[in-house]
């Protein structure tokens, strides 16, 4: 296929760019309003703990404080997903986690606020607590959610083919448990809500609100404020400022989101709330850990012929996208390898830890470490090269898997050929010095979500394109930039459908009032359908320009070709002669036809060219948006997307969640070297291949990809949320460790594109799909580096050490306390004790009986 | 979390800076680089009326060796211009060998050579901010009475987590401290206690100035191995400092010095003796080895388990004590 686009595919500098490079660009917490008060959330120190009473009378009176909200103020549920409705803007009965929010201070400065959060007084009755996934399994009494009997919040139980017929019928079956500890987002930017009410212009009360707020998902957020303050949604405007990062964390309605609102609507005046990093660690959302039994059964030539798949996920105190994770786990076991027999049995378990949520590479993830490992270890038993053995067990598409997922481009072979080559895979692997080893593994995702959160035929996303006289090109729309580049995406499709220059566009972005609706960044959904609107948006318009054109060229509208910010006939070369025979005619017939342009003449240089006009071969895009607009008065289009029936999945239970009308596909190879005497891995390089359809903007994908491996590697080694029962060990990021840019490999970042039949241009997804290979191809190169098998992620030098020592059989020394990261039975805590014999936060002087003792004193 | 009020005084001199200590002794923190003490007071775990900035007192800047051997380095003295001067890296190695794993480059430009030797003692359960801490009991270092990484103790088991202390005790350093009523002058080794909830003996009125590295401890090379989990940013998780010197293919000295692993960066007793006038063995470097890791006394204050500390404590030690015994070049 001839490449002969001018815009996309090439490597361009995102639209926000120089806001973001020299601090000009606004972020949430950037903004302030006039009156503007600081809100601080109280939060809860107890894992689980009814509230027996809140006294907020000390804090009101606390000088600069202007408002304190509870939970009775704002009492209406809410939840990402219908089925999820758990939540409450704060607490109203319960606490379920400690960070649950229990009221919030609406101040002059953040200081008083802060200090008033003290003179609240909350009287609480412990609970007993779950913290265990498989412990809270078993509970009956004590319940996080009375609706939630055995504190299981969704079970899911799959069988597709036969699956105990072909493990009967197995050459060799691996079987294995794998841990993956919980990691969290970290996205630089924590976050941040500004809300402010105006005043009903006739009766003076609180009328309109708008809301500032970093997030990925603004109209769920409006529809969430709506049911909770119970408001219309008409009435409520949300805007996306500049965002500093998601990747899954912003995906939902955030509970500061809705908490600044109520603060404001009570303290009648603008509250703005920026969590501190440990908020945002409370707030969470991240990947569950994960407990994934998994069993695996092959023919002697390498090809699988079941998986069966045990999955837990500890999925914290509230639903948040958990019925969503839990059956992605299970959904993307298909589509990426032709998997005949599907066992799945998925469990989300509630336990009062922070809520878990999307995360980049969303339910995936963790099931692909566990997979990819043990295809691995499959390899190795047959004696089989681990590419080889994923070569073996290639879909062949177009198909529609067992699970019902259907797959039109599917760039894994050459994905996998690309890495093995680059790598020098054949020549290499095997052979590297003691220590160094090298490691393959794939993954997929979607692109997009066929079926969305809230069940209704409304289109994904929507989009509205206006041109002005001048040629000014304004895209509203919804699509909410992130950091990932949707804004460049949508200006780059319509530039190039429309044939006009990138300068000339402007995008209008994730504002409820002047967008139409998108459903958010989340599921790597953007480029897909909101690129696809906004093509379909462009040439609804370039159709209207076209025919205006036409009569100005003399030609019929399809004749025309939108090229480098000029319209010209079809055939026509650079320099206005046309090419094909008897070109030379049809130029001089057209000259002879008079035209004249009607309307209003705008400019100097317009109004000059214009004395000489005629029919033309050749207009310039401007020209030409002028003669639409005088031909059909306004010049706007719309254009939406609605993913296809045939994409949206089987009919089973479950089965709305996996659906994709495009999957990614991703192979990585990893360089790794293993310190024998200290347990510490080393990424060397990652090669990493990415079939995203069709690079809209290839540098922006190369970031995409570089970031999933880097974030993978972080998973891989370094980030783990230590727990001691509920209580976060390591809530900042000197303690949580992302890895630093020291530590970052070299990483080849390799675009495959499949040209997807359905996607904009071809275009898939570049942003998640490559971080779930990361993490088993870097577990599959200690593997080949030093014969070690790790089943528990991250793989810290205290796991590679005590693996190491026991393979050795040198004399046991108890590095991590108990648990063999070679084959874990359950997750550790961190060691210690909370509390010694009764003695606990009684002693400190701002607890209520200490306080008690020094006011009886002073009277 | 918001920076608690406090009123900010800034000496220009030595004089004026002890004698504003001594005003307020009690209720004032210094700052130096301020990399330790702003985030602490942000997690409220120092909350003073007055906050002594130090940065203006020149004369507390520099390194400048002295007529008569050895190096004095002011307090204020940069991490960073440790990690880069020649002086430094030609006679005492280990030092700017330590200095330069401290943190991350940037913070490194901020944080001093007498803040690093004051740091405070860190732990999990410690270095927290004051709603965390009160999701569980308040320990002995912070407005409570039990500890909780040794349940049932009453003493505080904190780990000193500087990085440079490690090395300094290797070259003997001394140190000079100043109050009003005048300076006093203390081997490094005898300013820890040992004791996590009151590591350092400097009374509140009191302000350490210089550092002092003798005459008779340059010259010997020297090692830091850091235990760290990413390669910048990270307190060590465990530190071991060597400082040897060879004579006729033999060990004429060494000295081993920990830090991360105590409530106080410590030399290793017996080293010395193992493999001094000895000529290096495998056996002899794993022996130092074992000492070192005896040494040791970590416990769950911080990220990897203690068990794992104390190994890489031994492996550190053999490792930097073979590589300094066998490596040609010199430094």
């Amino acid at each position: 296929m001839t490449n002969d686009y001018s815009i996309i595919g090439k490597s361009i500098a995102m639209v926000d760019a120089a806001g973001k490079t020299t601090g000009s660009g606004k972020y949430a917490d950037d903004l302030s309003l006039p009156g503007m008060l600081y809100g601080k959330i109280l939060h809860s120190p107890h894992p689980h703990a009814r509230i027996k009473s809140i006294d907020t009378s000390r804090a009101e009176r606390l000088d600069g404080v202007i408002a304190v909200v509870t939970g009775k103020d704002a009492p209406n549920p809410f939840g990402i997903l219908p089925v999820g409705h758990d939540e409450h803007a704060l607490a109203l009965d319960k606490v379920r986690y400690v960070g649950d929010n229990v009221a919030c201070v609406a101040a002059v400065s953040e200081t008083i606020a802060e200090k008033a959060l003290e003179l609240i007084d909350v009287d609480y009755e412990h609970l007993p607590a779950s913290f265990d996934p498989e412990e809270s399994m078993k509970a009956e009494t004590n319940l996080i959610h009375d609706n939630k009997p055995n504190n299981m919040e969704k079970d899911y139980h799959h069988v597709f083919g036969d699956p105990d017929k072909a493990f009967a019928e197995a050459d060799y079956i691996a079987e294995g448990r794998f841990l993956a500890n919980e990691v969290t987002h970290a996205a630089m930017e924590p976050h941040c809500t500004l809300a402010a009410f105006e005043l009903d212009p006739h009766t003076g009360t609180l009328g309109r609100l708008t809301v500032w707020s970093s997030t990925q998902v603004p109209y769920y957020l409006q529809h969430k404020l709506s049911l909770v303050l119970e408001m219309p949604m008409s009435q409520i405007r949300v805007i996306k400022p500049l965002v500093g990062g998601g990747f899954g964390g912003k995906s939902e309605v955030i509970p500061i989101e809705i908490i600044a609102a109520v603060a404001a609507r009570a303290a009648q005046r603008p509250v703005k709330i920026t969590y501190t990093r440990e908020e945002v660690f409370w707030a969470h959302r991240g990947r569950p850990r994960t407990i994934v039994d998994l069993k695996t059964a092959v023919k002697n030539d390498g090809s699988i012929t079941a998986v069966k798949a045990r999955v837990v996920q500890d999925g914290g105190a509230y639903c948040s996208y958990g019925v969503v994770t839990i059956l992605y786990s299970g959904a993307l076991l298909g589509a990426l390898y032709d998997i005949p027999n599907i066992q799945y049995d998925g469990y989300r378990v509630l336990t009062n830890k922070p809520a878990c949520g999307a995360m980049r590479g969303h339910g995936t993830v963790n099931v692909r470490f566990a997979f990819e490992s043990q295809l691995d270890e499959i390899a190795a038993k047959l004696k089989m090269d681990p590419a080889e053995i994923r070569r073996r067990n290639l879909l062949k598409p177009p198909c529609i898997t067992i699970n019902g997922l259907r797959v039109q481009s599917y760039g894994l072979p050459e994905c996998i050929d690309q890495v093995v080559t680059r790598s020098r895979w054949n020549e290499r692997k095997g052979k590297l010095p003691r220590g160094r080893g090298l490691g393959v593994a794939c993954s997929h995702y979607v692109s997009g979500a066929a079926n969305s959160i809230i069940r209704s035929d409304m289109p994904h996303s929507t989009v509205n394109i206006k041109i002005d006289r001048d040629g000014g090109v304004v895209i509203y729309t919804g699509a909410s930039d992130i950091g990932q580049g949707s804004d460049t995406m949508v200006a780059q499709v319509a530039a190039e459908t429309l044939g006009c220059a990138l300068s000339r566009v402007k995008v209008v972005a994730a504002d409820t009032d002047l967008t139409p609706i998108d459903i958010g960044s989340y599921s790597s959904r953007v480029t897909f359908m909101n690129g696809n609107a906004t093509l379909r948006a462009a040439q609804q318009v370039k159709k209207q320009i076209a025919a205006a054109a036409a009569k100005k060229m003399n030609c019929a509208p399809e004749d025309i070709v939108f090229k480098n910010d000029r319209l010209e006939r079809q055939g026509l070369c650079g320099d206005g002669r046309l090419a094909r025979p008897g070109g030379a005619e049809l130029r001089s017939e057209s000259a002879t036809v008079s035209g004249r342009v009607e309307g209003q003449i705008l400019r100097g240089s317009l109004q000059q060219k214009r004395k000489d006009e005629g029919p033309k071969d050749s207009i310039t895009f401007e020209e030409a948006v002028v003669a639409a607009i005088d031909f059909h008065g306004a010049l706007s289009g719309t254009g939406s997307y609605t993913p296809p029936p045939e994409a949206r999945g089987g009919k089973h239970k479950g089965a709305g969640v996996g659906p994709s009308p495009a999957y990614s596909y991703s192979a990585q190879v990893a360089e790794v070297s293993v310190d024998e005497d200290t347990g510490e891995v080393t990424v060397h390089k990652v090669w990493a291949a990415h079939d995203c359809g069709r690079a809209l903007n290839p540098v922006s994908v190369e970031g995409q990809v570089i970031g999933s491996v880097w974030m993978g590697m972080g998973q891989a080694l370094t980030e783990e949320m230590i727990w001691k029962d509920g209580l976060l060990m390591n809530p900042g990021l000197l303690e949580y460790r992302s890895p630093s840019s020291v530590d970052s490999p070299e990483v080849e970042a390799i675009i495959v594109e499949s040209i997807d039949p359905e996607g904009p241009f071809g275009a898939k997804e570049a942003s998640e799909g490559s971080l779930a290979a990361t993490i088993p191809a870097i577990a599959n190169a200690i593997y080949d580096a030093v014969g070690i098998r790790l089943h528990e992620s991250p793989f810290t030098p205290e796991r590679v050490l005590a693996a190491l020592r026991a393979k050795r059989n040198a004399k046991p020394l108890n590095l991590t306390q108990g648990v063999d990261p070679t084959a874990p039975a359950k997750f550790r805590e961190h060691g210690g004790e909370l509390c010694f014999k009764g003695k606990g936060p009684e002693r400190h002087e701002f607890d209520p009986a200490r306080r008690e003792a020094q006011l009886g004193g002073a009277d | 979390m918001s920076l608690p009020a406090f009123k900010l005084l800034r000496p220009r001199t030595t004089a004026e800076a002890v004698a504003l200590l001594a005003q307020h002794a009690g209720n004032i923190r210094i700052l130096a680089g301020g990399t330790d003490l702003l985030p602490s007071m942000q997690q409220k775990l120092f909350a003073p009326e007055y906050v002594l900035d130090i940065r203006r007192v020149r004369e507390l800047s520099g390194i400048r060796p002295q007529p008569h051997g050895g190096v004095e380095l002011g307090a204020l003295t940069p991490l960073t211009d440790i990690e880069h001067s020649d002086v430094l890296r030609q006679h005492y190695p280990v030092l700017p060998e330590a200095a330069k794993t401290v943190a991350s480059p940037v913070l490194r430009n901020m944080g001093t050579i007498g803040g690093n030797i004051c740091l405070d003692t860190r732990c999990l359960w410690y270095n927290q901010s004051l709603q965390w801490r009160k999701s569980c009991a308040f320990c002995i270092k912070k407005d409570g009475d039990l500890c909780h990484v040794a349940p049932g103790g009453t003493r505080c088991w904190a780990a000193f987590s500087g990085d440079t202390p490690a090395a300094l005790l290797c070259l003997d350093a001394e140190i000079e401290i100043a109050s009003t009523s005048g300076l006093r002058c203390v081997k490094l080794a005898d300013f820890y206690t040992g004791i996590g909830d009151d590591y350092r003996r400097l009374r509140p009125d009191e302000l350490l100035t210089r550092v002092f590295l003798p005459a008779s401890s340059a010259g010997y090379r020297g090692a830091y191995r850091k235990l760290r989990i990413r390669g910048s940013i990270d307190y060590p998780l465990a530190g071991v400092a060597v400082a040897l010197k060879r004579s006729n293919g033999h060990i004429e000295d060494v000295r081993v010095g920990l830090t991360a692993v105590n409530p106080a960066p410590a030399l290793v007793s017996g080293v010395t003796q193992l493999l001094a006038g000895r000529r290096m063995t495998e056996e002899r470097a794993e022996a130092a080895g074992v000492l070192a890791a005896q040494t040791a006394k970590p416990l769950t204050t911080s990220a990897l388990t203690p068990e794992y500390r104390r190994e890489m404590i031994r492996v550190f030690t053999k490792q930097a004590i073979v590589s300094l015994a066998t490596e040609r070049k010199l430094g």
